[in-house]
């Protein structure tokens, strides 16, 4: 057993710019070492759409090289997954200045890759976002996203729940 | 009236020839491409003695206005794209946006419906959307309303002018009507079914949208309107007003098209030469098209086009109200059925042959236009068959959540219809 607490961070990028915060409260300082890991998972669905979707409602239109385009959006994707994190790790570093805090990019359907690098990096605890996508949420049946929702039901390691301070 | 059938003996035979044709255009068995599957369906017309293949040359030479139209515009869009126009108009919406996300989806929606009105619905689609993806991504947000917009707004804005969507051409085409008598109507309606349009995303996606972007990429990292050509900036504003003053002298939009991308091809090779001037003219397109004319006169000879004008327009022929109201939804219904353009040949062919007065005629145009240009939004891929190919397509690893396309052309399609319809109603109806 190591004596570093190691945390997963998920992050969509739209969440709340005290998150840090928030996790430092429940890191602490001067305790164990503390390791954090931010993961953006970039959703490949809409990509898979915008490149194949109008091929197939447009019919014999001339198309666009698809490959060219399917190229564009995947580098897209990955820049601005390389800006979000950076935003998010200087965030972090002021929060938490004793951390050790590493990057992580997955492509995928974020709530299954995101169960998935909480149990290949064997996380003390993993944390999320209720509602990312939207402002301050409220209680109820819809206060946790789907990607939350199905995180919360098949994480392997201790999930930390944050809400959106109004 | 009395209703005596108008189907005769070969009508089992010609429709199943045109169902399995569009069967096989939406399926696409064995990577067979639309225009392979159409010129099959035009053999078999011709095969099975539907059509004479005198009647068949006579249908490819009777659209030769349509087909032509094809030429320039898809050679039109060819330039538009290759000039970096899209991604000058997609840095201003950006620029416009200031980081606000909802901003974004407004600028995007006008971006659309600008290029949509102008260089056609699929040009549209097809050429903005990666554009607009990539823009969005830059600003952290997820693309997916953005990429819907753009679908959506491509068909809301088409039904604007005769260069819109093909469907528009076609249809005029076949009914004799002036399609620049139409623009009057259908500008002002193509406006109401963008600003519903519009509305709808903005409460749909209220609670997706965040606050502000997460990401503020500097604004000098847009494209810029410096990138594209002044000459050929220039000559597509000439062309424009050029096309307007043909349509308003009831030129054949077909050669006034063809002489536009002429024009606009001169002029890109004065200020840079493409490798391959030719690429992107929709050959395939021209092989679905006329072999479309050649299926639906098939149809016609059968008196299957007849039977339908019966049924659709039996009871309201002399109301032109009626009859707008009447062809926009068996329009849309036909839409999404066999995909936008079989059904406005078909349409148009049942309009044509059911002897209607001027203004039924009139009004049937608009009607079957704003039908067969807004109806394919139902479902996001165009037609209730190609979504049942969407399905299956999931199941072959493309996992996107389909419900949550769908949910959004059901309730985006009735509001753009409806509002599209009523200002063709008050303005396009004599009273």
């Amino acid at each position: 057993m190591s004596a570093t607490r190691r945390f997963l961070v998920a992050l969509a990028g739209t969440e709340d710019p005290a998150l840090p915060e928030q996790v430092a409260q429940v890191a602490g300082t001067g305790g164990p070492a503390v390791e954090v890991t931010l993961l953006h998972v970039v959703e490949t669905g809409p990509r898979e759409l915008a490149a194949y979707q109008p091929a197939v409602r447009r019919g014999p239109w001339p198309l666009p090289k698809k490959d060219a385009i399917e190229g564009r959006l995947k580098d897209a994707d990955e820049e601005a997954a390389t800006a979000l994190l950076a935003v998010w790790h200087d965030r972090f570093a002021a929060a938490l200045p004793t951390a050790q805090i590493a990057r992580l990019v997955a492509q995928g359907r974020p709530e299954q890759e995101i169960v998935v690098a909480a149990k290949r990096l064997n996380a003390d605890a993993l944390v999320l976002c209720a509602r990312p996508r939207s402002g301050p949420a409220e209680p109820g049946p819809r206060s946790v996203g789907h990607v939350a929702r199905f995180v919360l039901d098949h994480s392997p390691v201790p999930v930390l729940l944050i809400r959106r301070s109004s | 009236m009395i209703a005596q059938s108008p189907l005769t003996s070969a009508a089992p035979l010609a429709a199943a020839i045109f169902l399995v044709t569009i069967g096989l255009v939406i399926a696409r068995p064995w990577r067979l491409s639309e225009a392979t599957a159409a010129l099959l369906g035009a053999g078999a017309m011709v095969l099975a003695g539907l059509v004479s293949a005198r009647g068949a040359v006579s249908d490819v030479a009777g659209n030769w206005n349509v087909l032509l139209f094809f030429v320039g515009l898809t050679g039109a869009a060819a330039v538009a794209e290759r000039s970096g126009l899209f991604e000058a108009l997609a840095g201003t919406s950006a620029r416009m946006s200031g980081g606000s996300p909802r901003r974004l989806l407004v600028a995007v929606v006008a971006a659309g419906a600008i290029v949509a009105a102008l260089l056609s619905n699929d040009a549209a689609a097809l050429v903005l959307t990666p554009v607009v993806y990539v823009l969005v991504a830059r600003f952290g947000l997820s693309p997916l309303p953005y990429v819907l917009a753009c679908t959506f707004v491509a068909d809301a804005a088409s039904i604007a002018l005769p260069v819109s969507n093909p469907v528009n051409v076609i249809v005029s085409d076949r009914l004799g009507v002036s399609a620049a008598s139409l623009v009057p109507v259908l500008l002002p309606a193509a406006l109401a079914s963008v600003v519903a349009l519009l509305g709808c995303l903005l409460v749909m996606y209220r609670r997706q949208l965040p606050a502000r972007a997460p990401l503020v990429p500097p604004s000098d990292s847009w494209a810029s309107w410096t990138g594209v050509p002044r000459r050929l900036l220039a000559a597509f504003g000439v062309a424009v007003g050029a096309f307007a003053v043909a349509s308003a002298l009831n030129l054949p939009l077909g050669p006034t098209m063809t002489a536009v991308w002429l024009l606009l091809l001169g002029v890109e090779w004065t200020s840079r030469r493409p490798d391959r001037p030719l690429d992107g003219i929709g050959c395939s397109l021209l092989v679905f098209v006329a072999s479309m004319g050649i299926l639906v006169d098939g149809l016609s000879s059968a008196g299957i086009t007849a039977w339908l004008a019966q049924i659709v327009l039996g009871q309201v022929r002399d109301s032109p109200a009626a009859v707008m109201v009447v062809t926009a939804f068996a329009a849309a219904v036909g839409a999404n059925l066999v995909n936008n353009l079989p059904a406005a040949f078909v349409f148009a062919d049942a309009v044509q042959g059911a002897g209607l007065s001027a203004a039924s005629a009139h009004a049937a145009a608009l009607g079957t236009i704003i039908g067969a240009d807004l109806g394919p939004n139902l479902t996001p891929v165009g037609s209730v068959a190609t979504l049942l190919w969407f399905v299956l397509l999931r199941q072959r690893g493309l996992e996107v959540s389909t419900w949550s396309y769908i949910r959004i052309g059901l309730i985006v399609t009735p509001v753009t219809i409806l509002a599209a319809l009523g200002v063709a109603l008050l303005l396009g109806v004599p009273r």
